[in-house]
């Protein structure tokens, strides 16, 4: 018998997709080299992610370390009904909105972690108003001026480029309150930056 | 002169819903700059923590997690479990002379309505159930905030309220949309009552008394 399956086939010197190879891993059984495909490929963006969520780097690498090996419990069980990535970065999310929750109550007892020494003054001197490195950080701050709700949203929708569909799926919430809470969210991070002379 | 705030106030939500915008705001100047400000910070955003990266060899620690997590699961030969026991005989005769209080916790558990089956998704009308254990604190109260603004539930033993030794448990009708917070405060000196300014106003007071806090999984009703 015939059978006529279109398999696309990849160009050679095309690097592997590596959600194909990460499913194709999982069809395998092999929930260990599906891990290992996504720490590979997800690894540093999972990072950058909760890095600015958390905006400490012991909790960062913390959380991002949890992440994977929750990922690796529930690969097995993976529905295929979101890409790895964004099923993924649903998992991080969860992770450093817990974290941060559980924060709050030292940071209640103990005071605040950041300290505000890092950040140029409003008004700062030209030369740091025009450095590169600072507009960054300063944009770094005012992103942790946010809610950790609207800090995530925004995070995912620009920093990691997840479509609101992604983004309300893996966070079980819906596209336009998220696009609400962004347009909302643009303003801030706008007034942050003016008070601070900077400008994008 | 007053600034056109329209780009603020309607073009930003219209660009993130991807709809088109009118023609105003390709004819006014001050809208004109703040479309190129935003498309600059939008650009920006793309590009945070760019030069983040996690240490190197941070995969070992998750394999290692891992691994611990397989070793506890994994079967042992009867003669592998005799040090586990006797260390389980040794600390049931320990915790017979020295009776240690409950660890504190506090979990929160959505009850579907009557007529509804469901799994974790909170509906108006949903129960939300509080177990807890106060882990031997003299004082204890539960509280449950909409919001983080509106208290919608207090109480340490009266009703709806219910205390057995260490365990404190009550069930609040979720009757409206909105984020629920759950807490469990404890204390060995009387807690300060909740006020009418929300949660934080009211967990810095009791944190400002020597309370401790356990924040509940927080539930979304929609």
């Amino acid at each position: 018998m015939l059978s006529l399956i279109h398999e696309p086939r990849e160009s050679p010197g095309t690097p592997p997709d590596p959600e194909r190879a990460a499913l194709a891993a999982l069809d395998r059984g092999s929930s260990d080299d599906a891990l290992a495909l996504l720490m590979r490929e997800y690894g540093t963006a999972v990072y950058r992610y909760c890095r600015q969520m958390m905006a400490d780097d012991d909790l960062a690498q913390e959380v991002q370390q949890m992440t994977f090996v929750q990922a690796h419990e529930g690969l097995a069980r993976f529905a295929r009904r979101s890409s790895l990535r964004s099923w993924l970065f649903g998992i991080a999310r969860h992770r450093c909105l817990d974290h941060l929750k559980m924060h709050r109550r030292r940071y209640k007892r103990f005071g605040p972690i950041e300290e505000a020494s890092d950040l140029p003054e409003p008004g700062g001197s030209a030369e740091d108003r025009l450095s590169e490195r600072s507009v960054a950080r300063v944009l770094e701050s005012c992103l942790r001026g946010l809610a950790p709700r609207v800090r995530t949203a925004v995070l995912l929708r620009y920093q990691q480029g997840l479509s609101y569909p992604e983004i309300a799926r893996l966070s079980n919430e819906k596209a336009p309150a998220l696009q609400v809470r962004v347009a909302r969210a643009l303003p801030l991070l706008r007034r942050c930056l003016e008070e601070r002379g900077v400008a994008p | 002169m007053s600034r056109c705030d329209r780009f603020e106030t309607e073009a930003v939500l219209l660009l993130e819903r991807g709809l088109p915008l009118d023609e105003h705001f390709s004819a006014c100047p001050d809208c004109l700059a703040a479309q190129a400000f935003y498309d600059r910070l939008r650009q920006r955003l793309a590009a945070v923590g760019e030069g983040d990266q996690p240490p190197v060899g941070w995969q070992v620690g998750v394999w290692e997690r891992i691994e611990q997590q397989r070793g506890r699961r994994r079967w042992r030969p009867w003669w592998g479990l005799v040090p586990v026991a006797l260390a389980a005989s040794l600390a049931a005769v320990l915790l017979v002379r020295m009776p240690e209080p409950e660890p504190v916790f506090l979990k929160a558990e959505i009850e579907a309505g009557p007529s509804v089956q469901r799994g974790d998704e909170a509906k108006p009308g949903d129960s939300l159930r509080l177990t807890s254990s106060t882990g031997g604190a003299r004082h204890a109260e539960l509280r449950v905030y909409r919001n983080d603004a509106e208290l919608v539930l207090s109480c340490s033993a009266e009703s709806p309220c219910s205390r057995k030794g260490e365990d404190l448990q009550a069930t609040l009708v979720l009757n409206g949309i909105g984020r629920y917070q759950p807490l469990l405060l404890f204390s060995k000196n009387p807690l300060p009552k909740a006020s009418t300014q929300g949660l934080e106003a009211d967990t810095e007071a009791a944190l400002a008394a020597g309370a401790e806090i356990e924040l509940g999984k927080e539930i979304v009703v929609r």
